[in-house]
This record gives C-alpha cells, structure tokens and sequence, in this order.
C-alpha cells in the first residue's frame, strides 16, 4: 500500500503544502497547496512577526493540517526558511505555532535549504542524471540570496551563496529610486560585480554546458512554454536570450498577459531573469532547464531517501565530501594526508560503533572534519586550532546544519587543543550538552587518527581497527619506524579512554 | 483588409436585438403546425417568461445606463439610448406576434376541447353560479382591494403581478368625483379555473375573468366605470449584471443609489383600456409611452405552462422519452472500476444523468474515497448530490464544495442547501470575490492499492438532475493523471489558494481561456494561410465576444470554414464580403434547450475536440471561472463528431442566419421529414439502451436454463 506524506515549507512569501505518495519505490506529487503570505518583510526589517500576519500563519497551517488528515498522510515533515530563521524569536514562534495549530516546524539553514532544493532537482531523476553528466551549473534563486553551484564529474563541486536575492535587489533599486532607463545599467551592474568574483574564484575559464534553474519567478514560465515539448522544461540558451528581449521591449501588461504573470510580479521576474541571462553570460552555457521543483519536493525526497523509500542513484553524501574536499584546497589542504587520516578515522569509527552511540551522520561529519582537519595553516601554522575553527565558521558547507558545521568546526578545533570541561566554555555553548559530547567523541577519535600519521608520511595507509572487551587494537602493517607516532599516541589514547572506557593500542605487523 | 474594418461596429449585431431573435425563434416553434398544439403552448410560455427575464436583466441594465448618461457604444457602435429605443420597437413587434400565436392557439385548443375562456358574459347559467362561487369561497377570501384618494397613496404594485384597475365612483359621495382603485389577482390561486363546460371537452376560465365579473362585490359603495388588467416590470435587480464592462459598474452603482427603489420599466395593459386609467397608471408609474404594451388577450402567457401540465392531454404532447442507461456505466456496478477501464463520455438528456449522481453517492459510502470536491452552479431542490455530499462529510469524508451564490435567480436556494451541507462537516466555499464560478466539475480522491487514483466529472451542464432530463449536454468521466491534477490545482485555486504554474489539460477562464481559443482559432488561420487543411465547428449558447467574432473573421478571410452552431445570441454577422462569407451559423431550437459547448479544430488533419463550460461571450471569458477541457480519446471524440455533424444536418429545427440578419428555417418539402437532431439522438440512444436491456435479458434466460431444470411429469 502506497504512503502519504506532508512537506510544509514556510517561505518568506508563500505557504506550500506538497502531499507525496510513497510506492513501488517512488515518488510521486499528489497535491501542492500554495498561499501567498509575506512574512519575509516583517522578519528582516523587524526581526519579528506581528500578530495579524502569525494569525494568518497559523490559520493556514490549520488549514493545510485540514488537507493532510484529509488525505490520511502517515508523516509530515515542515520547515520554516530565512523569514522564520531571521526572526529574533524564533523558538517562541515556533512554539506558538505549535500549540495553535499542531505542526512542529524546524528551521532550516540556508545550506540546508539549497542541499534540499538541490534534492529537488535530483527528485527528477533521469534528466537530472543526464544533464549533470555534462558541465553543469546550478542556479538557485530565492528572495534574500542566490546559490551558485558548480558539478565536477557529476558531482557538487563549488557552491557559493551571494546576496543577489531578487526581493534583495528590487529593494535596493526601490532605494536607488532610479529612472527606468538606469533600471538595467544599475541591476546589471551590482549583479555583474558579484560574479565577476564568482568568475575569478571558481569558473577561471572553465565552460559549463547546463545551467540549472531553480526559482519561483522564470521557471513557471518555462515550464508551461515547453510543456508539450519533448524536452519540458529544457530551453537553449539562444531561445531565453530571444525570450530576454521580450520581456525588456514588451509592453509589461501585454508581457504580463501573454505570459500569465500577475502584474505585480512582473518586476520580480524581470530581476529573475537578468540574473539568469547575467550568469548565462559568464558560464556561456549552451542548455538552461528549468525543472520546476520546489522545495517541498526536496524535503520529500529526503523523507524518501531516509526512510528507504525511494531508489536513489545519486550520492548526496558524495556531493558534500566533495564540496568539503574543494573547501581544503582552498586552503591549500594535503588530498593524500586527508585521505590517511580518514581511512584511520573511518577504521576506527565502524570499529567503536557498539560503544560511541554515534550515528551515520556523524560518520559523515568526521569525514569532513578529516578532510578540513587543518585548513588553518593556511592562516597560521601558530593558531592552527583556532584558524581552522574559523574558517570553517565562515565558510557555508552545504547539506550541514548550522549545528552540525559547528560540530565539524569544534572536533578540528579539538583536535588541536584540549577540550574544556566546561561546556559554557567552549566555543559550542549554547548548543546544549548532546552537541558537546558528538564534538568530544568525535574530535577523540581524530585525535588518535592524527597521531598515528603525526609525521604526515602517510605510514598507516593500511590499518585495521578492532574492539576487544574494553581496548581497540589498531593494526597497523608497515615495516616503517613508527616509534614518534607511538609517542604521540599515549597521551591521545587517554582522552579517547576517558571519552569512551576503552583504551586504544597500536599493534605493528611488520611485512616480511 | 485590415483588422480595424474587420473590427468595425457595422460587422457585429448588437446582442439584445440579436436576443430578441432567439425569442422569435422560440416563438416559431409556437407557431410550426408541425409541433404537437401543447408544446406549442409549452414554446409560447417561454417566450413569455424568456421576455420577462430579458427586461429584468438586460432591459433594466440598459435603462442604468441610460439614466447614468452613459454615452458608450457597444460592439454595434449604439449607445444605450439607441439600443433600447430598437428594442422597445422590436419587443412591441415580438409581443404583437406572441398574442396572434396565441390566438391561433386557443383556435385549435377549442377544436381539440379545451376552451380558454376570458369573457364571463357568454357562460351559462350554471357556470356563471359556479364561478361565482368559486370566487366567494376561494378568491374573495385572499384579495385585498386598495383604493386611492388623498389620504390613500398610489399603492405599491409587486413586480411581474398581475393587476385589476378600476374607475369608480363613489354612490354615496362627490358623483363627480372618480376614483382608482387596484386588486392584486392573487398569486396564490391558480390562474387557469376548470368550470363546468359542455358536454364534451374542457372549458377553462382565467381568475382575473372571475375577480372582474364580481368586482362590484370589492368596492360595495361604488360604481364600476371602467376595469383593465395591468402588469409592470420593475428595475427591482439590486445586483448590477455582470455582463456590463467593469470601467461602467462604478458609475452605474452610484445611479442605482440615487434611484427610487424599483421603477417601472415595462407596463403591459389589456387592449382598449380607458384612457383616464391608462393615464393615471401611466403617471403614477411614471412609465414612458414606449415603455406601455397594449395586450390584445391576457397578460402574463406563462400560465400556459400550467396548462401544458392538465393530465389527459397526452394525444397533444409530444411523445416522452426516458433518458437511457449509459452503456460503460451499468447499473449496479462498480462506477470507479468501469472509469478505470477508459474515458466515459455521456449526452445527456439522450443518456440518463443517473451516472453522475451514482458517482457520488457511490463516493459517499466508500470506504477508500478520501475527498469529494464539487462546483455547484445550480442544484435541484431535494438534490440526491447534496444528500451523497452531505453523507461523504458525515463519513469522514474531506468534503469540498463550492457553491456558487450568485447564481441568476437562485441565491436564496444555494443558501439554505449551502447551510445544510456547512452542517454535515462539508467545507463549503462561497466562490470567488468578483468571478462567478460557472465551471462544473467534480474530483473524487481514492486510495487504491497502487496509490492514489483522481477520478475527475467535467460537464457542460448543472449539477442538477431535474434540468438535466431538457438540457442537452455532454459530460465526462475520466480518471487520466492530467485531469485529476488540473482539478486539484483547480479546487485549490478556488479554495483561494495560488493558482499552479502550468495546467496539464484544463483551460480555465478568467486567465487562461479565452487566449487559448484566440490560439486555436488563430492557428486554424495559420493552418489555411499555408493551404493546410482548416477548418471549425463550434457550438455554444451564445456567441458574442469582440475578440474571439475578430478571430473568427480573420480565419474566414483566410479560408477556414467555421460552422457555428449558436442557440441564443450570436453577434457575428454571415457573408459580410471579404470577411465572414466562409462562416455558417445555425441555431437549434427544439424540445430540448440545447446547452452542451463542443468545439472542433480540424488543426491539419490532426483534429482536437474540447468541450466545456464557457460561451464565447465577454462574460464567460473574462469575469467567470469556467474549464474547457479536451477530449482525446478516439471513440470519444467520434461520438462528438457525430453529434456535431447531427446538428449541421438538422433540417427541422435548425433555424439558418441568413446575410441580412434573419434566422430562416429549412423547407422540408413533400413527405420528406427531414432531420431532427434532437429525434435522431433519442433514436440512436434508445436503441443502445434497448440492446443493453435485450442483453440483459439474454443473461437471464441464460442464467435460468442453466440452473433451473425443467421438471418432467
């Protein structure tokens, strides 16, 4: 029997209820419920809600909560964006919003909020699979911001968060109160200059062949002029380019008309796409689709994909090691130093796993760790541990919370320098005391990791980790001295005993 | 030619003259010997009650604008005061030929027994002692006779009564001194009386006949001068019509404001009235001479619907047809598992409508139904849908309906049964803020083992199984993915909620449809302009939108034959030279009102059928949300072709529009009977149904020799 599932997302501007059906080892959209409801304004002027527009808030979400009984669903999942991330009482939102309608919202951070878009697009499957097997770029439109992502191989390579928003934009050229004939010079031009960075950091001369259009605005548009094609959704860059003229000499109201945009968006979608036509232009790509996804079908898909429920082909999980890696190189990171400590660190992880608690995201987030472990030196090789915490601090790695980026930053710090008993001490407070163990356990584990490759000669490429009673033996094969390594590893094994009650031991097989 | 001389006012007729020709055209059904005598009574009382919703509505929206000095031309290039003063000629001349009908009528009914009777003075002595006993018992009782004098004002009169006016003069007071004084004839009683007759047929008397000849016994101290019947239409719409341009409403609501409640917009007075009380109704009422109808016969014909109703007269009817079970849909069985095997297309009254109400009662009780949601327009009174919705929601059933309020005439109707269902746990939505929604559509959501499956109803006519025994429609059944997600957006949409980025199938009106068929219409002009095969065949209601008469212009002058089947209004003119000479228009007036909206695009050989809910009028396109929906199965699209090439074959009811504006019928000659599409439809309809039921049969005998065995003795 197919099940039902409710993804909430509250959006700066709109309300969106997606009711997904679960079966034969796919999704499929059942119903899509949106309302117009401008909470973006109040939150990032203001910082909060006021009560009419929570009013409104609520009485929609009794509503959608109407919907999903009506269609019986057996989970739901809602997430609130930047409008409810940027309020300054967001918890007390969130509880009114619980006791008055019943439906417990959690916030995303923007990179959570991209990684699902980025789901949603994966949600297409084939056509998602194919486009990216080319050159492809991503551009993700939103009120506040832009997300440009770049794929290498099929996977996320780059990804970089601008304040290109279109509600941004249009805000600021209200400010400017230009003429309309300035309108396109001004918009063009604080456009340009962000990418021009963009283009210096990340593209330097690299040709993208699809770009990828995720936003409310352009895609509706495309979608509904190529639907009967054989390719829905997929536009040349030629026929946009056409289509850009259009919509700078055309009458708005008959563009409006001839379009079915409500008049009062027209000036939205004019920004939308010259952003669109603007990162064209810089990546010169050829294809440009549009799939017509929203987030909801990303945090189905996520639902999906947590619980088995879909087949899924693509590694999600591959695409944020990936962006992690290209963070390291930023800095300058050792990819073969990485890799040793994280063939150790795994090793040791899967071996404890009876014993830690921990879960598979946190496998994943101490491969991050690994792979960031010393992005520091790039600043200075005195203040690794703080360095190291900052950069990755101030660095967006997309898919993580902003929590979980905490995390990754506190094990690299901790890998460094002691740990503070005192949890209001740390770096983390704040973040309660679950969160300050996940950073203890897995910061004692890559403390021991980066001891046994202290001389960063990569001697313990070969390991194998095993949990006997209460000691883990390391087995290592190499014929190499490894006795500085050993000599670091004493004082590590007794954090990691104190974290864990098990006391870690190295053992050498030498090859004969 | 350039499209401002396509668009110029002398190539479109003005919609309330072109009206008064679908009335005419109803009145000929009256007058063709060929129709059973009581359905050409039927077709007089439409006439009638056809002519009095006109004034109501249009006549009185015109007078609005009239009065608020609007100067705007319509499509005609006449401006309000123009137009009525063509209607008040036209009308005068429709009503003239309404009462020769109606002389000719009581003619044969007299031959054929029944005697209408107005005149008291020839009755007999026992008739005359029936009927005045008749009106002591009955009529006295319920009248209230006013009279007016100083410390008496002119009494309201009620808006489409009827009315007896008299002179009197006082016997005891001033002698010189005449006075008026007014009775209602009371609505409550019935306006034809059955009296004692000869001895063979059926004599009938009116009640104001009665209420006159004993009208000394209401002013017991006066003396009878002089007695008329009177009758008024009253601007009494408190709603502006719809069909007025948005820029005027604003200007008309502030004159409706200023305006005296109700004037009186029409008088009808019998012929020969006396002019003194003529001229006191006409000062009273402030009525303009052309506004007056003299009346040569009784005022009000809509009695005669009553009179289409006596029992017996069976020989004068046509002959009843019962709407026929629709083949894909047998009684008794699984409704969603016979949509399952294929799109369902019904005719309705041809088909019976039973179906659509099975549907939903069959949705009411199933367990694995999550959700009904349905558009009401206009729903019978004890409608079996609203019980089946009423008892989804009691089941637990998420129950949508949208009711439409504004519904013509209906609104105290929708709101007792919109109550009812609020009651039962439906949620009910009262349409949307400035659109009508005429779209009828219903979606039901069930939870089957592979998933969720939409079955989706789309049908040009109400949900309203009484109308849908006269009304001729089509409706379909259809569980295909696109159409139930267009009529989820579509629900959600009316729910207020924000529109989708893109329909799968629909095409919805306000936003979305009239540029569609500015689309298909314009291709089909592509398709010519290349020499590829074009062509239209559209049927509808009415017909007289500015842009879509433009685009059909434009495809005539580039070779598209458009054949345009349009019952009411049609304000596109025919062989207008270099513009609409490869353009046909006929209108089907026959026992059943023809309702159904097909659309044919012939679209280079590759032809598309759409059906829906929409005439191609400004008010259906634009201020109203209506679905067009395809039609994309093969057989399907067949069965519409079929009714549409039935239609343009029609020789007996089809009334052709001729060049100068006229509608003339064909002249079936000799014994040729011609072609009744409506009969040919019943024919077609009846036979299916009689072989469904001789297969039925068959299954029984079957079933009997096979386990009941003969017992031998």
């Amino acid at each position: 029997m197919a099940k039902l599932f409710a993804a909430i997302d509250v959006g700066s501007y709109e309300l969106n209820l997606g009711i997904y059906e679960f079966g034969q080892d796919k999704m499929r959209i059942i119903d899509n419920v949106k309302y117009r409801l401008d909470l973006g304004t109040d939150s990032y002027s203001k910082g909060k809600l006021p009560a009419d527009k929570i009013e409104e808030l609520c009485r929609i979400l009794n509503e959608f909560y109407r919907i999903m009984r009506g269609y019986r669903v057996s989970d739901y999942k809602a997430y609130g964006t930047s409008a409810i991330r940027e309020t300054r009482n967001t918890r007390i939102l969130l509880d009114q919003i619980e006791q008055r309608t019943g439906i417990h919202v959690d916030v995303l951070s923007n990179s959570e909020q991209r990684f699902l878009d980025y789901k949603s697009v994966a949600s297409k499957g084939r056509e998602f699979t194919q486009t990216i097997e080319k050159s492809t770029a991503i551009v993700d439109i939103g009120g506040g911001s832009i997300q440009l992502s770049l794929f290498a191989k099929d996977k996320l390579d780059v990804t970089q968060n601008m304040k290109l928003g279109v509600l941004r934009l249009q805000e600021r050229l209200t400010e400017l109160d230009v003429t309309p004939a300035r309108y396109d010079e001004l918009l063009e031009e604080m456009i340009g200059s962000q990418l021009a960075v963009f283009e210096k950091l990340y593209l330097r001369g690299r040709s993208i062949d699809n770009l990828i259009i995720v936003d409310d605005y352009i895609s509706p548009i495309t979608w509904s002029r190529t639907k009967d094609s054989d390719t829905p959704g997929f536009v040349t860059a030629e026929r946009f380019m056409a289509f850009f003229t259009r919509i700078r000499e055309m009458d708005p109201v008959e563009f409006c008309r001839r379009y079915g945009i409500a008049p009062e968006n027209m000036s939205q979608v004019y920004i939308a796409a010259t952003l669109i036509r603007s990162v064209v232009s810089v990546m010169s790509a050829k294809t440009i689709w549009a799939p017509g996804v929203t987030l909801s079908d990303g945090i189905a898909y996520e639902y999906g994909e947590r619980k088995k429920l879909i087949v899924i082909d693509h590694d999600f999980e591959g695409d944020i090691i990936a962006c992690s890696r290209s963070i390291s190189r930023r800095y300058m990171g050792d990819d073969k130093r990485e890799q040793t400590l994280e063939n150790i660190c795994m090793a040791i992880f899967d071996s404890m796993k009876k014993v830690t608690g921990l879960s598979k995201r946190d496998r994943l987030l101490l491969r991050i760790a690994t792979i960031l472990h010393d992005c520091g030196k790039y600043i200075s090789l005195y203040n690794v541990a703080q360095s190291s915490y900052d950069i990755i601090m101030a660095t967006e790695i997309i898919g993580l919370s902003e929590t979980e980026r905490e995390i990754v930053a506190g094990v690299v710090k901790y890998n460094h320098v002691y740990m503070d008993y005192d949890i209001e001490r740390t770096a983390i407070s704040g973040r309660g005391e679950e969160v300050y163990m996940r950073i203890a356990k897995l910061a004692a584990i890559l403390r021991i990791a980066n001891g046994l490759d202290k001389s960063q000669k990569q001697k313990f490429n070969a390991i194998k980790a095993s949990l006997k009673d209460d000691t883990l033996v390391i087995t290592v094969r190499t014929n190499k001295d490894i006795t500085l390594e050993k000599g670091m590893f004493e004082k590590r094994a007794d954090f990691f005993e104190e974290i864990f009650c098990v006391r870690p031991v190295i053992k050498q097989i030498a090859k004969i | 030619m350039n499209k401002i001389t396509v668009n110029a006012p002398e190539n479109f007729r003005n919609r309330e003259l072109s009206w008064v020709e679908f009335d005419r055209r109803v009145l000929s059904e009256a007058k063709d010997e060929r129709n059973p005598l009581f359905e050409r009574l039927k077709f007089l009382s439409i006439t009638a009650s056809n002519l009095d919703e006109f004034f109501m509505i249009r006549v009185a929206s015109l007078k609005d604008m009239e009065n608020a000095g609007v100067k705007k031309r319509d499509i005609a290039g006449m401006t309000p005061k123009e137009q009525l003063k063509a209607l008040g000629r036209t009308t005068h001349e429709l009503v003239a030929e309404q009462y020769d009908t109606y002389g000719v009528l009581t003619g044969e009914l007299k031959k054929a027994g029944y005697n209408i009777v107005r005149d008291t003075e020839g009755l007999n002595k026992k008739q005359c002692e029936f009927v005045d006993r008749f009106f002591a018992d009955y009529v006295y009782p319920v009248l209230t006779p006013m009279a007016v004098d100083s410390s008496r004002p002119f009494p309201l009169i009620r808006n489409k009564s009827l009315n007896i006016g008299a002179l009197v003069r006082s016997r005891t007071g001033d002698k010189d001194e005449i006075e008026f004084v007014t009775v209602q004839v009371p609505s409550v009683l019935p306006r034809l009386v059955e009296i004692p007759g000869e001895k063979s047929g059926r004599t009938m008397l009116l009640l104001e006949s009665i209420i006159e000849r004993n009208i000394d016994r209401l002013f017991l101290n006066y003396e009878i001068l002089s007695v008329a019947m009177f009758r008024i239409m009253r601007n009494a719409d408190l709603e502006i019509d719809e069909e007025e341009a948005a820029d005027l409403l604003k200007e008309i609501e502030k004159q409706i404001k200023k305006r005296q409640w109700g004037e009186a917009i029409r008088l009808e007075v019998e012929k020969g009235i006396d002019d003194r009380l003529l001229g006191i109704l006409k000062s009273e009422l402030m009525i303009k001479k052309e506004e007056i109808y003299e009346i040569d016969g009784p005022l009000d014909l809509t009695f005669l619907m009553k009179l289409y109703g006596v029992e017996g007269a069976e020989e004068y009817k046509a002959k009843g047809h019962k709407p026929n079970p629709v083949p894909e849909l047998p009684e008794g069985g699984d409704i969603f598992a016979s949509i399952r095997k294929g799109d369902i297309l019904m005719h309705h009254p041809y088909q019976s409508f039973e179906p659509v109400v099975r549907f939903v009662k069959s949705a009411s009780v199933d367990p694995d139904v999550l959700a009904i949601k349905q558009t009401l327009y206009r729903v019978s009174g004890n409608s079996p849908i609203i019980a089946a919705l009423a008892e989804a929601a009691e089941n637990g059933k998420q129950v949508t309906v949208l009711v439409e309020l504004k519904a013509r005439f209906d609104e105290e109707n929708n709101i007792v049964w919109a109550r009812k269902l609020e009651q039962a746990g439906c949620h009910v939505i009262y349409g949307l803020v400035g659109l009508k929604t005429h779209s009828k559509i219903t979606l039901v959501v069930r939870m089957e083992e592979d998933g969720i499956r939409r079955y989706v109803h789309l049908g040009t006519g109400n949900y309203n199984d009484s109308t849908a025994k006269i009304y001729t429609d089509v409706g379909l059944f259809t569980c295909k993915e696109t159409y139930g997600e267009d009529a989820t957006a579509l629900f959600n949409m009316l729910s207020g909620y924000s529109e989708p980025a893109t329909w799968n199938r629909l095409s919805v009106a306000p936003l979305w449809l009239k540029d569609k068929f500015l689309y298909l219409i314009g291709r089909e002009k592509e398709h010519a302009q290349a020499g590829r095969p074009a062509h239209i065949i559209a049927k509808m209601n009415s017909l007289c939108d500015p842009d879509i008469i433009t685009a059909l212009y434009e495809a005539s002058m580039a070779g598209v034959k458009i054949e345009l089947i349009v019952r009411g209004i049609c304000s596109l003119k025919v062989g207008i030279p270099g513009i609409s000479e490869n353009i046909s228009v006929r209108s089907i007036v026959g026992d059943y009102l023809e309702h159904s909206r097909i659309f044919y695009f012939e679209n280079n050989k590759k032809p598309e059928y759409y059906c829906g809910s929409a005439d191609w009028m400004p008010r259906n396109l634009e201020r109203r949300v209506e679905i067009l929906f395809p039609v994309e199965d093969e057989a399907l699209r067949k069965k519409l072709k079929h009714i549409l090439d039935t239609e343009l074959k029609d020789t007996v009811k089809a009334h052709i529009l001729t060049d100068d504006g006229r509608y003339v019928k064909h002249v079936v000659r000799g014994k040729d009977k011609g072609i009744n599409s409506q009969l040919q439809f019943w024919k077609e309809a009846d036979s299916e149904g009689r072989s469904l039921i001789s297969k039925k049969i068959d299954n029984e005998v079957m079933v009997t020799r096979r386990f009941t065995p003969e017992e031998h003795k």
